[in-house]
Protein backbone atom coordinates (compact mmCIF):
# COMPACT_ATOMS: atom_id res chain seq x y z
CA UNK A 1 0.00 0.00 0.00
CA UNK A 2 1.41 3.38 -0.98
CA UNK A 3 1.74 5.89 1.81
CA UNK A 4 0.74 9.13 0.16
CA UNK A 5 1.53 11.07 3.32
CA UNK A 6 5.24 10.18 3.05
CA UNK A 7 7.02 13.26 1.70
CA UNK A 8 9.97 13.31 -0.70
CA UNK A 9 13.32 14.64 0.43
CA UNK A 10 14.07 17.93 -1.24
CA UNK A 11 16.98 20.34 -1.21
CA UNK A 12 16.64 24.10 -1.45
CA UNK A 13 19.08 24.89 -4.23
CA UNK A 14 18.42 28.61 -4.43
CA UNK A 15 16.60 31.29 -2.45
CA UNK A 16 15.85 34.51 -4.28
CA UNK A 17 14.35 37.44 -2.43
CA UNK A 18 11.50 38.82 -4.52
CA UNK A 19 10.20 41.46 -2.13
CA UNK A 20 10.58 42.45 1.53
CA UNK A 21 8.62 39.43 2.76
CA UNK A 22 8.48 37.10 -0.22
CA UNK A 23 11.11 34.74 -1.61
CA UNK A 24 11.36 32.23 -4.40
CA UNK A 25 12.61 28.80 -3.31
CA UNK A 26 14.13 26.57 -5.97
CA UNK A 27 13.65 22.95 -4.91
CA UNK A 28 15.64 20.00 -6.20
CA UNK A 29 14.95 16.36 -5.59
CA UNK A 30 17.70 14.68 -3.61
CA UNK A 31 19.20 11.82 -5.58
CA UNK A 32 17.20 12.26 -8.78
CA UNK A 33 15.05 14.51 -10.86
CA UNK A 34 11.31 15.02 -11.15
CA UNK A 35 9.55 12.65 -13.50
CA UNK A 36 7.66 13.91 -16.51
CA UNK A 37 4.63 12.30 -18.08
CA UNK A 38 4.28 11.27 -21.72
CA UNK A 39 3.39 14.82 -22.73
CA UNK A 40 6.69 16.03 -21.31
CA UNK A 41 5.10 17.80 -18.34
CA UNK A 42 6.30 17.24 -14.79
CA UNK A 43 3.06 18.78 -13.52
CA UNK A 44 0.07 20.63 -14.93
CA UNK A 45 0.33 24.40 -14.47
CA UNK A 46 -2.03 25.27 -11.62
CA UNK A 47 -1.18 22.17 -9.59
CA UNK A 48 0.31 22.66 -6.15
CA UNK A 49 2.74 20.97 -3.78
CA UNK A 50 2.76 20.58 -0.03
CA UNK A 51 6.14 21.87 1.07
CA UNK A 52 7.19 21.22 4.63
CA UNK A 53 9.88 21.45 7.23
CA UNK A 54 10.12 18.66 9.79
CA UNK A 55 9.10 20.07 13.14
CA UNK A 56 6.87 22.75 11.63
CA UNK A 57 4.51 20.92 9.28
CA UNK A 58 3.42 21.28 5.68
CA UNK A 59 1.53 23.91 3.69
CA UNK A 60 0.26 24.17 0.10
CA UNK A 61 2.08 26.28 -2.48
CA UNK A 62 1.41 26.73 -6.19
CA UNK A 63 4.29 25.79 -8.48
CA UNK A 64 5.80 28.80 -10.22
CA UNK A 65 8.36 27.23 -12.55
CA UNK A 66 8.04 25.74 -16.03
CA UNK A 67 6.18 22.43 -16.12
CA UNK A 68 8.84 21.16 -18.56
CA UNK A 69 11.63 21.61 -16.02
CA UNK A 70 12.67 18.27 -14.58
CA UNK A 71 15.58 19.35 -12.42
CA UNK A 72 13.70 21.68 -10.07
CA UNK A 73 10.39 23.27 -9.08
CA UNK A 74 10.04 26.83 -7.82
CA UNK A 75 7.65 27.94 -5.12
CA UNK A 76 7.03 31.53 -4.04
CA UNK A 77 6.52 31.95 -0.32
CA UNK A 78 5.34 35.03 1.50
CA UNK A 79 6.27 35.05 5.17
CA UNK A 80 2.82 35.41 6.70
CA UNK A 81 4.10 34.61 10.18
CA UNK A 82 2.55 31.17 9.96
CA UNK A 83 4.48 28.14 11.21
CA UNK A 84 5.49 26.80 7.80
CA UNK A 85 6.12 30.04 5.91
CA UNK A 86 8.23 31.28 8.82
CA UNK A 87 10.17 28.02 8.96
CA UNK A 88 10.80 28.10 5.21
CA UNK A 89 12.06 31.67 5.41
CA UNK A 90 14.52 30.70 8.11
CA UNK A 91 16.10 28.03 5.87
CA UNK A 92 19.33 28.58 3.99
CA UNK A 93 20.35 27.40 0.53
CA UNK A 94 21.30 23.74 0.68
CA UNK A 95 18.86 22.95 3.48
CA UNK A 96 16.76 19.83 3.28
CA UNK A 97 12.98 20.17 3.35
CA UNK A 98 10.07 17.96 2.31
CA UNK A 99 7.65 17.93 -0.58
CA UNK A 100 4.45 16.12 -1.49
CA UNK A 101 2.82 16.37 -4.85
CA UNK A 102 2.16 17.65 -7.44
CA UNK A 103 -1.46 17.58 -6.26
CA UNK A 104 -4.76 18.91 -7.56
CA UNK A 105 -5.99 19.37 -11.11
CA UNK A 106 -4.28 22.36 -12.78
CA UNK A 107 -5.58 24.46 -15.68
CA UNK A 108 -7.32 22.62 -18.56
CA UNK A 109 -4.54 23.28 -21.07
CA UNK A 110 -6.13 21.63 -24.11
CA UNK A 111 -9.26 23.73 -23.62
CA UNK A 112 -7.15 26.91 -23.69
CA UNK A 113 -5.76 26.14 -27.14
CA UNK A 114 -6.86 28.28 -30.11
CA UNK A 115 -8.26 30.87 -27.71
CA UNK A 116 -7.31 34.30 -26.39
CA UNK A 117 -5.82 33.77 -22.94
CA UNK A 118 -5.95 36.38 -20.18
CA UNK A 119 -3.88 35.53 -17.13
CA UNK A 120 -4.71 37.61 -14.10
CA UNK A 121 -3.01 37.61 -10.74
CA UNK A 122 -2.15 39.80 -7.84
CA UNK A 123 0.26 39.78 -4.91
CA UNK A 124 1.69 36.38 -4.10
CA UNK A 125 -1.03 34.64 -6.14
CA UNK A 126 1.35 34.65 -9.08
CA UNK A 127 2.81 31.07 -9.04
CA UNK A 128 0.08 29.02 -10.75
CA UNK A 129 -0.32 31.67 -13.44
CA UNK A 130 3.45 31.96 -13.82
CA UNK A 131 3.80 28.26 -14.62
CA UNK A 132 0.94 28.65 -17.10
CA UNK A 133 2.83 31.55 -18.73
CA UNK A 134 5.90 29.31 -19.03
CA UNK A 135 3.78 26.62 -20.67
CA UNK A 136 2.24 29.09 -23.09
CA UNK A 137 5.64 30.44 -24.13
CA UNK A 138 6.82 26.96 -24.98
CA UNK A 139 3.66 26.29 -27.00
CA UNK A 140 2.98 29.87 -28.12
CA UNK A 141 1.57 28.95 -31.55
CA UNK A 142 -1.28 27.01 -30.00
CA UNK A 143 -2.75 30.14 -28.44
CA UNK A 144 -4.09 33.38 -29.86
CA UNK A 145 -3.70 36.69 -28.04
CA UNK A 146 -2.10 36.26 -24.64
CA UNK A 147 -2.21 38.82 -21.84
CA UNK A 148 -0.63 38.74 -18.42
CA UNK A 149 -2.17 41.19 -15.96
CA UNK A 150 -0.61 41.58 -12.55
CA UNK A 151 -1.27 43.89 -9.64
CA UNK A 152 0.86 44.64 -6.59
CA UNK A 153 0.69 47.10 -3.71
CA UNK A 154 3.80 49.07 -4.62
CA UNK A 155 6.49 48.74 -7.33
CA UNK A 156 8.69 46.97 -4.78
CA UNK A 157 6.04 44.30 -4.28
CA UNK A 158 6.00 43.20 -7.92
CA UNK A 159 7.17 39.59 -7.91
CA UNK A 160 9.01 37.59 -10.60
CA UNK A 161 10.12 40.66 -12.58
CA UNK A 162 12.93 38.77 -14.34
CA UNK A 163 10.55 36.10 -15.55
CA UNK A 164 8.11 38.74 -16.77
CA UNK A 165 10.84 40.36 -18.87
CA UNK A 166 11.32 37.02 -20.59
CA UNK A 167 7.59 36.42 -21.07
CA UNK A 168 7.10 39.93 -22.48
CA UNK A 169 8.59 38.81 -25.80
CA UNK A 170 5.66 36.48 -26.35
CA UNK A 171 2.72 38.09 -24.59
CA UNK A 172 1.50 41.47 -23.49
CA UNK A 173 2.21 42.16 -19.85
CA UNK A 174 0.32 44.90 -18.04
CA UNK A 175 1.28 45.76 -14.48
CA UNK A 176 -0.52 47.97 -12.02
CA UNK A 177 0.08 49.16 -8.48
CA UNK A 178 -2.56 50.00 -5.90
CA UNK A 179 -1.79 53.70 -5.37
CA UNK A 180 0.36 56.39 -7.10
CA UNK A 181 4.08 56.15 -6.45
CA UNK A 182 6.87 58.53 -7.57
CA UNK A 183 8.95 55.56 -8.76
CA UNK A 184 6.18 54.30 -11.02
CA UNK A 185 4.95 55.54 -14.37
CA UNK A 186 2.79 52.54 -15.24
CA UNK A 187 -0.86 51.86 -14.48
CA UNK A 188 -2.31 52.67 -11.08
CA UNK A 189 -5.41 51.02 -9.62
CA UNK A 190 -6.65 47.50 -9.13
CA UNK A 191 -6.24 44.80 -11.74
CA UNK A 192 -9.94 45.11 -12.56
CA UNK A 193 -9.28 48.71 -13.63
CA UNK A 194 -6.82 47.74 -16.37
CA UNK A 195 -9.06 45.28 -18.18
CA UNK A 196 -10.05 48.07 -20.58
CA UNK A 197 -6.49 47.95 -21.93
CA UNK A 198 -6.90 44.51 -23.41
CA UNK A 199 -8.54 43.61 -26.69
CA UNK A 200 -10.02 40.17 -26.71
CA UNK A 201 -12.67 38.23 -28.52
CA UNK A 202 -14.93 37.51 -25.52
CA UNK A 203 -16.61 34.47 -27.01
CA UNK A 204 -13.25 32.88 -27.64
CA UNK A 205 -11.42 33.92 -24.47
CA UNK A 206 -10.33 32.02 -21.42
CA UNK A 207 -9.33 33.71 -18.17
CA UNK A 208 -6.91 32.14 -15.69
CA UNK A 209 -6.86 33.82 -12.29
CA UNK A 210 -5.19 33.52 -8.95
CA UNK A 211 -5.03 36.18 -6.33
CA UNK A 212 -6.59 37.60 -3.20
CA UNK A 213 -10.35 37.06 -2.73
CA UNK A 214 -11.43 40.66 -3.34
CA UNK A 215 -9.41 40.79 -6.58
CA UNK A 216 -11.04 37.63 -7.89
CA UNK A 217 -14.48 39.00 -6.99
CA UNK A 218 -13.87 42.29 -8.78
CA UNK A 219 -12.47 40.55 -11.86
CA UNK A 220 -15.57 38.42 -12.16
CA UNK A 221 -17.58 41.60 -12.39
CA UNK A 222 -15.42 42.85 -15.24
CA UNK A 223 -15.17 39.75 -17.42
CA UNK A 224 -18.81 38.79 -17.22
CA UNK A 225 -20.10 42.04 -18.75
CA UNK A 226 -17.44 41.68 -21.46
CA UNK A 227 -19.19 38.48 -22.45
CA UNK A 228 -16.75 35.87 -21.16
CA UNK A 229 -18.79 32.91 -19.94
CA UNK A 230 -18.36 31.68 -16.37
CA UNK A 231 -17.22 28.33 -17.68
CA UNK A 232 -14.26 29.98 -19.35
CA UNK A 233 -13.17 31.92 -16.27
CA UNK A 234 -10.82 29.72 -14.23
CA UNK A 235 -9.86 30.59 -10.70
CA UNK A 236 -7.22 28.96 -8.54
CA UNK A 237 -8.64 28.84 -5.03
CA UNK A 238 -6.86 29.04 -1.71
CA UNK A 239 -7.94 27.20 1.43
CA UNK A 240 -6.47 25.77 4.57
CA UNK A 241 -5.10 22.28 3.93
CA UNK A 242 -3.72 19.47 6.02
CA UNK A 243 -3.86 16.26 3.99
CA UNK A 244 -3.95 17.46 0.38
CA UNK A 245 -5.82 14.30 -0.69
CA UNK A 246 -9.48 15.00 0.10
CA UNK A 247 -9.71 13.51 3.56
CA UNK A 248 -9.13 16.11 6.28
CA UNK A 249 -12.05 18.38 5.23
CA UNK A 250 -10.30 21.72 5.81
CA UNK A 251 -10.25 22.88 2.20
CA UNK A 252 -13.85 22.32 1.19
CA UNK A 253 -15.84 24.83 -0.79
CA UNK A 254 -19.46 23.80 -1.14
CA UNK A 255 -19.52 20.29 -2.52
CA UNK A 256 -15.92 20.45 -3.76
CA UNK A 257 -12.47 19.90 -2.33
CA UNK A 258 -9.89 22.49 -3.28
CA UNK A 259 -7.12 19.89 -2.96
CA UNK A 260 -8.78 17.22 -5.07
CA UNK A 261 -11.35 18.83 -7.39
CA UNK A 262 -9.32 22.04 -7.58
CA UNK A 263 -7.44 24.19 -6.88
CA UNK A 264 -8.54 25.37 -10.34
CA UNK A 265 -12.29 25.74 -10.78
CA UNK A 266 -14.37 27.48 -13.38
CA UNK A 267 -16.69 30.08 -11.92
CA UNK A 268 -19.72 27.95 -12.66
CA UNK A 269 -18.46 25.32 -10.25
CA UNK A 270 -17.90 27.56 -7.26
CA UNK A 271 -19.75 30.81 -7.74
CA UNK A 272 -22.92 29.66 -6.03
CA UNK A 273 -21.17 27.87 -3.18
CA UNK A 274 -22.36 29.01 0.19
CA UNK A 275 -18.78 29.29 1.43
CA UNK B 1 -25.85 -25.55 11.23
CA UNK B 2 -25.79 -22.42 13.37
CA UNK B 3 -22.95 -21.52 15.71
CA UNK B 4 -24.17 -20.56 19.16
CA UNK B 5 -22.50 -18.97 22.15
CA UNK B 6 -23.99 -18.78 25.64
CA UNK B 7 -24.41 -15.37 27.32
CA UNK B 8 -22.41 -16.42 30.31
CA UNK B 9 -19.54 -17.48 28.12
CA UNK B 10 -18.97 -14.10 26.47
CA UNK B 11 -16.29 -13.17 28.99
CA UNK B 12 -14.54 -16.51 28.58
CA UNK B 13 -14.70 -15.90 24.84
CA UNK B 14 -12.98 -12.55 25.33
CA UNK B 15 -10.29 -14.14 27.51
CA UNK B 16 -9.75 -16.73 24.81
CA UNK B 17 -9.33 -14.02 22.18
CA UNK B 18 -6.89 -12.11 24.38
CA UNK B 19 -4.49 -15.06 24.22
CA UNK B 20 -3.85 -14.26 20.58
CA UNK B 21 -4.93 -10.67 19.97
CA UNK B 22 -5.12 -7.27 21.56
CA UNK B 23 -8.81 -7.02 22.37
CA UNK B 24 -10.76 -3.80 22.79
CA UNK B 25 -14.18 -4.23 24.33
CA UNK B 26 -16.25 -1.24 23.20
CA UNK B 27 -19.55 -2.15 24.82
CA UNK B 28 -19.30 0.64 27.39
CA UNK B 29 -17.49 3.17 25.16
CA UNK B 30 -18.84 6.66 24.61
CA UNK B 31 -16.54 7.38 21.69
CA UNK B 32 -17.33 5.46 18.50
CA UNK B 33 -15.11 2.58 17.27
CA UNK B 34 -13.52 4.85 14.60
CA UNK B 35 -11.04 5.70 17.35
CA UNK B 36 -9.25 2.39 16.81
CA UNK B 37 -8.56 3.15 13.15
CA UNK B 38 -8.42 6.92 13.25
CA UNK B 39 -7.23 7.57 16.80
CA UNK B 40 -7.99 10.90 18.50
CA UNK B 41 -4.25 11.52 18.45
CA UNK B 42 -1.77 9.40 16.53
CA UNK B 43 1.88 9.59 15.58
CA UNK B 44 2.26 9.19 11.84
CA UNK B 45 5.95 9.90 11.28
CA UNK B 46 9.10 10.35 13.26
CA UNK B 47 12.11 12.17 11.93
CA UNK B 48 15.68 12.08 13.20
CA UNK B 49 17.75 15.08 12.18
CA UNK B 50 21.05 13.25 12.87
CA UNK B 51 20.63 10.60 10.21
CA UNK B 52 17.80 12.23 8.26
CA UNK B 53 15.73 9.08 8.64
CA UNK B 54 11.95 9.22 8.35
CA UNK B 55 10.02 6.35 9.89
CA UNK B 56 6.28 5.96 9.61
CA UNK B 57 4.17 4.29 12.25
CA UNK B 58 2.88 0.82 11.51
CA UNK B 59 0.24 -1.31 13.18
CA UNK B 60 2.03 -4.60 13.62
CA UNK B 61 -0.19 -6.73 15.82
CA UNK B 62 -3.65 -7.91 14.87
CA UNK B 63 -6.36 -6.60 17.16
CA UNK B 64 -10.01 -7.22 17.82
CA UNK B 65 -12.69 -4.63 18.38
CA UNK B 66 -15.44 -6.42 20.25
CA UNK B 67 -19.02 -5.41 20.92
CA UNK B 68 -19.64 -3.02 18.05
CA UNK B 69 -23.30 -2.08 17.67
CA UNK B 70 -25.05 -2.62 14.30
CA UNK B 71 -25.23 1.12 13.51
CA UNK B 72 -21.50 1.43 14.14
CA UNK B 73 -20.83 -1.59 11.93
CA UNK B 74 -22.35 0.21 8.98
CA UNK B 75 -20.50 3.39 9.95
CA UNK B 76 -17.18 1.53 9.82
CA UNK B 77 -18.14 0.09 6.47
CA UNK B 78 -18.92 3.57 5.14
CA UNK B 79 -15.73 5.03 6.60
CA UNK B 80 -13.72 2.23 4.96
CA UNK B 81 -15.08 3.25 1.56
CA UNK B 82 -14.24 6.90 2.20
CA UNK B 83 -10.71 6.08 3.27
CA UNK B 84 -10.15 3.64 0.40
CA UNK B 85 -11.17 6.18 -2.21
CA UNK B 86 -8.24 7.57 -4.17
CA UNK B 87 -6.03 8.79 -2.68
CA UNK B 88 -6.33 6.17 0.00
CA UNK B 89 -5.50 6.89 3.60
CA UNK B 90 -2.54 4.70 4.49
CA UNK B 91 -2.69 5.03 8.26
CA UNK B 92 -6.38 4.24 8.54
CA UNK B 93 -6.28 1.32 6.12
CA UNK B 94 -3.27 -0.41 7.61
CA UNK B 95 -5.03 -0.40 10.98
CA UNK B 96 -8.18 -1.75 9.38
CA UNK B 97 -6.18 -4.50 7.69
CA UNK B 98 -4.91 -5.61 11.09
CA UNK B 99 -8.29 -5.49 12.78
CA UNK B 100 -11.09 -7.96 13.28
CA UNK B 101 -14.45 -6.48 14.14
CA UNK B 102 -16.97 -8.41 16.18
CA UNK B 103 -20.40 -6.89 16.29
CA UNK B 104 -22.98 -7.43 18.98
CA UNK B 105 -26.68 -7.04 18.34
CA UNK B 106 -29.28 -7.22 21.07
CA UNK B 107 -31.80 -8.59 18.61
CA UNK B 108 -31.64 -10.41 15.30
CA UNK B 109 -31.57 -8.05 12.33
CA UNK B 110 -32.36 -8.74 8.69
CA UNK B 111 -28.84 -7.86 7.63
CA UNK B 112 -25.55 -6.43 8.86
CA UNK B 113 -23.56 -4.06 6.72
CA UNK B 114 -20.13 -4.35 8.26
CA UNK B 115 -17.85 -6.24 10.61
CA UNK B 116 -16.22 -9.66 10.40
CA UNK B 117 -18.45 -11.53 12.80
CA UNK B 118 -21.74 -10.54 14.41
CA UNK B 119 -23.16 -12.09 17.53
CA UNK B 120 -26.90 -11.54 17.66
CA UNK B 121 -29.03 -12.29 20.65
CA UNK B 122 -31.68 -14.87 19.81
CA UNK B 123 -33.00 -15.67 23.28
CA UNK B 124 -32.29 -14.66 26.85
CA UNK B 125 -29.38 -17.10 27.09
CA UNK B 126 -27.81 -17.33 23.66
CA UNK B 127 -26.19 -15.42 20.83
CA UNK B 128 -26.03 -16.72 17.30
CA UNK B 129 -22.75 -16.18 15.44
CA UNK B 130 -23.01 -14.73 11.96
CA UNK B 131 -19.64 -14.73 10.20
CA UNK B 132 -19.38 -12.14 7.44
CA UNK B 133 -15.77 -12.57 6.37
CA UNK B 134 -13.09 -15.26 6.39
CA UNK B 135 -11.55 -13.67 9.47
CA UNK B 136 -14.92 -13.77 11.21
CA UNK B 137 -15.52 -17.36 10.21
CA UNK B 138 -12.22 -18.41 11.72
CA UNK B 139 -13.15 -16.80 15.02
CA UNK B 140 -16.55 -18.54 15.00
CA UNK B 141 -14.78 -21.87 14.73
CA UNK B 142 -13.10 -21.71 18.14
CA UNK B 143 -14.29 -24.25 20.69
CA UNK B 144 -16.56 -21.91 22.62
CA UNK B 145 -19.12 -21.82 19.80
CA UNK B 146 -21.40 -24.86 19.77
CA UNK B 147 -23.19 -26.22 16.75
CA UNK B 148 -26.95 -26.02 17.06
CA UNK B 149 -29.25 -27.55 14.45
CA UNK B 150 -32.35 -25.70 15.46
CA UNK B 151 -31.52 -22.56 17.48
CA UNK B 152 -34.37 -21.10 19.52
CA UNK B 153 -35.00 -17.62 18.16
CA UNK B 154 -37.20 -16.05 20.83
CA UNK B 155 -36.28 -12.40 20.29
CA UNK B 156 -37.94 -10.96 17.25
CA UNK B 157 -36.55 -8.45 14.81
CA UNK B 158 -38.64 -5.32 15.21
CA UNK B 159 -38.32 -2.47 12.79
CA UNK B 160 -36.74 0.64 14.23
CA UNK B 161 -39.06 3.43 15.27
CA UNK B 162 -36.27 6.02 15.27
CA UNK B 163 -37.38 9.02 13.25
CA UNK B 164 -33.78 9.94 12.42
CA UNK B 165 -33.28 6.55 10.82
CA UNK B 166 -36.28 7.18 8.62
CA UNK B 167 -35.13 10.68 7.69
CA UNK B 168 -31.72 9.57 6.46
CA UNK B 169 -33.25 6.93 4.21
CA UNK B 170 -34.37 9.54 1.71
CA UNK B 171 -30.88 10.93 1.28
CA UNK B 172 -31.64 12.98 -1.81
CA UNK B 173 -34.62 14.76 -0.30
CA UNK B 174 -32.67 15.38 2.91
CA UNK B 175 -29.77 16.83 0.94
CA UNK B 176 -32.14 19.12 -0.97
CA UNK B 177 -33.87 20.20 2.24
CA UNK B 178 -30.65 21.02 4.10
CA UNK B 179 -29.12 23.05 1.27
CA UNK B 180 -32.45 24.81 0.71
CA UNK B 181 -32.56 25.76 4.39
CA UNK B 182 -29.36 27.81 4.09
CA UNK B 183 -30.79 29.99 1.36
CA UNK B 184 -34.45 30.08 2.43
CA UNK B 185 -34.64 29.19 6.11
CA UNK B 186 -31.89 31.23 7.75
CA UNK B 187 -33.92 31.51 10.96
CA UNK B 188 -33.17 27.87 11.70
CA UNK B 189 -29.44 28.52 11.50
CA UNK B 190 -29.65 31.75 13.48
CA UNK B 191 -31.42 29.87 16.21
CA UNK B 192 -29.04 26.91 16.14
CA UNK B 193 -26.04 29.24 16.25
CA UNK B 194 -27.45 30.73 19.44
CA UNK B 195 -27.81 27.35 21.10
CA UNK B 196 -24.69 25.61 19.81
CA UNK B 197 -21.60 26.02 22.00
CA UNK B 198 -19.22 25.24 19.15
CA UNK B 199 -17.46 22.67 21.32
CA UNK B 200 -17.06 19.98 18.68
CA UNK B 201 -18.38 17.15 20.87
CA UNK B 202 -20.93 16.15 18.23
CA UNK B 203 -18.10 15.51 15.79
CA UNK B 204 -15.99 13.55 18.27
CA UNK B 205 -18.81 11.19 19.22
CA UNK B 206 -19.94 10.77 15.62
CA UNK B 207 -18.86 7.44 14.11
CA UNK B 208 -18.69 9.10 10.70
CA UNK B 209 -16.97 12.42 11.35
CA UNK B 210 -13.39 11.98 10.27
CA UNK B 211 -11.85 15.40 9.82
CA UNK B 212 -8.37 15.82 11.23
CA UNK B 213 -5.44 18.18 11.43
CA UNK B 214 -1.72 17.50 11.53
CA UNK B 215 0.86 18.91 13.84
CA UNK B 216 4.63 18.45 14.30
CA UNK B 217 6.21 18.17 17.73
CA UNK B 218 9.90 18.57 18.41
CA UNK B 219 12.13 17.15 21.17
CA UNK B 220 13.68 19.71 23.49
CA UNK B 221 17.12 19.23 21.91
CA UNK B 222 15.61 19.83 18.47
CA UNK B 223 17.16 16.65 17.08
CA UNK B 224 14.05 14.53 16.75
CA UNK B 225 10.52 15.35 15.80
CA UNK B 226 7.27 13.54 15.21
CA UNK B 227 4.30 14.30 13.01
CA UNK B 228 0.93 13.71 14.60
CA UNK B 229 -2.57 13.82 13.36
CA UNK B 230 -5.50 14.42 15.61
CA UNK B 231 -9.23 14.74 15.41
CA UNK B 232 -10.40 18.17 14.49
CA UNK B 233 -13.93 19.54 14.37
CA UNK B 234 -15.41 21.73 11.66
CA UNK B 235 -17.37 23.58 14.33
CA UNK B 236 -14.19 24.90 15.97
CA UNK B 237 -13.22 28.53 15.18
CA UNK B 238 -9.93 27.98 13.34
CA UNK B 239 -11.00 25.06 11.18
CA UNK B 240 -11.11 27.02 7.92
CA UNK B 241 -8.83 29.89 8.90
CA UNK B 242 -5.75 30.36 6.73
CA UNK B 243 -2.43 31.82 7.77
CA UNK B 244 -2.69 35.49 7.14
CA UNK B 245 -5.98 35.67 8.99
CA UNK B 246 -8.79 35.06 6.52
CA UNK B 247 -11.42 32.72 7.88
CA UNK B 248 -13.65 30.99 5.34
CA UNK B 249 -16.11 30.01 8.09
CA UNK B 250 -16.04 33.04 10.32
CA UNK B 251 -19.21 32.55 12.32
CA UNK B 252 -20.44 29.67 14.42
CA UNK B 253 -23.55 29.70 12.26
CA UNK B 254 -21.46 28.96 9.16
CA UNK B 255 -19.45 26.34 10.99
CA UNK B 256 -22.46 24.55 12.40
CA UNK B 257 -24.13 24.63 9.01
CA UNK B 258 -20.94 23.22 7.51
CA UNK B 259 -21.30 20.22 9.83
CA UNK B 260 -24.80 19.58 8.51
CA UNK B 261 -23.73 20.41 4.96
CA UNK B 262 -20.98 17.81 4.98
CA UNK B 263 -23.14 15.15 6.60
CA UNK B 264 -26.26 15.53 4.54
CA UNK B 265 -25.32 17.39 1.34
CA UNK B 266 -21.68 16.94 0.32
CA UNK B 267 -21.54 13.32 1.50
CA UNK B 268 -24.70 12.55 -0.47
CA UNK B 269 -23.33 14.22 -3.60
CA UNK B 270 -20.04 12.36 -3.18
CA UNK B 271 -21.12 8.88 -2.21
CA UNK B 272 -24.90 8.77 -2.43
CA UNK B 273 -25.56 8.56 1.27
CA UNK B 274 -25.43 10.84 4.28
CA UNK B 275 -22.72 10.66 6.91
CA UNK B 276 -25.13 9.51 9.58
CA UNK B 277 -26.22 6.09 10.80
CA UNK B 278 -28.66 7.37 13.43
CA UNK B 279 -26.51 6.01 16.26
CA UNK B 280 -27.92 8.69 18.56
CA UNK B 281 -24.61 9.79 20.13
CA UNK B 282 -24.74 13.44 19.09
CA UNK B 283 -28.31 13.63 20.36
CA UNK B 284 -27.25 12.15 23.69
CA UNK B 285 -23.96 13.94 24.32
CA UNK B 286 -24.53 17.47 22.99
CA UNK B 287 -24.00 19.66 26.06
CA UNK B 288 -26.41 22.22 24.58
CA UNK B 289 -28.99 19.49 24.08
CA UNK B 290 -29.30 20.00 20.35
CA UNK B 291 -31.19 17.06 18.92
CA UNK B 292 -30.44 16.87 15.21
CA UNK B 293 -33.53 14.73 14.67
CA UNK B 294 -35.77 17.56 15.90
CA UNK B 295 -33.99 20.14 13.73
CA UNK B 296 -33.89 17.99 10.63
CA UNK B 297 -37.60 17.35 11.02
CA UNK B 298 -38.18 21.09 11.27
CA UNK B 299 -36.07 21.77 8.18
CA UNK B 300 -37.89 19.05 6.25
CA UNK B 301 -41.28 20.37 7.37
CA UNK B 302 -40.36 23.91 6.29
CA UNK B 303 -39.04 22.62 2.97
CA UNK B 304 -42.20 20.62 2.30
CA UNK B 305 -44.29 23.66 3.11
CA UNK B 306 -42.21 25.67 0.66
CA UNK B 307 -42.58 23.04 -2.05
CA UNK B 308 -46.34 22.87 -1.62
CA UNK B 309 -46.90 26.62 -1.44
CA UNK B 310 -48.30 28.16 -4.62
CA UNK B 311 -45.57 29.92 -6.63
CA UNK B 312 -46.07 33.04 -8.64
Amino acid sequence: MKNIYLPQKIKISKIEKLSSNTSLFRLKKIGGSFVSKKNGLVFVPGQFVLAGVWGYGEAPFGIASSPYEKSYVDIVVRNTDGKVTKALHSQKEGAEITLRGPLGNGFPLAFFEEKDVVMVSGGCGIPPVASLAEYIIKNRKKFRKVYFLYGAKTPKDILMKDQMKRWAKNMEIILTIDSPNPLWNGCVGFVSDIISKIKINPINTVVAMCGPGPMVKSIEKVFRPLGVADRRIFVSEERKMHCGIGKCQHCTTGEKYVCLDGPVFNLDQIDKNWD
Amino acid sequence: MAKIIENRQLNIFLEELKKKFDVFDVREDILPPKKYFLPPHEKTFSFDRKDGKVVFSLQKKQFIVFGVKPADLSAINQLDLIMEKSFSDFFYLQKRAKSIIIGLSERPLKSYSGGDLVLEKINSKQYRAIPLTKKGKKISEIWIFKDEKDPKVMIKAIPSTKKLKEIILDAEFLSDAVSWSWTHDQKVWDELAKICLGCGICTYVCPLCYCFSTDDRVCLDGEKCARFRQWDACTLPNFAKVTGGHNFHKTLKERYYNWFFHKFVRAYKEDGRPLCVACGRCQKYCPARIDIEVWLLKIIKDYEKYLLAPKN
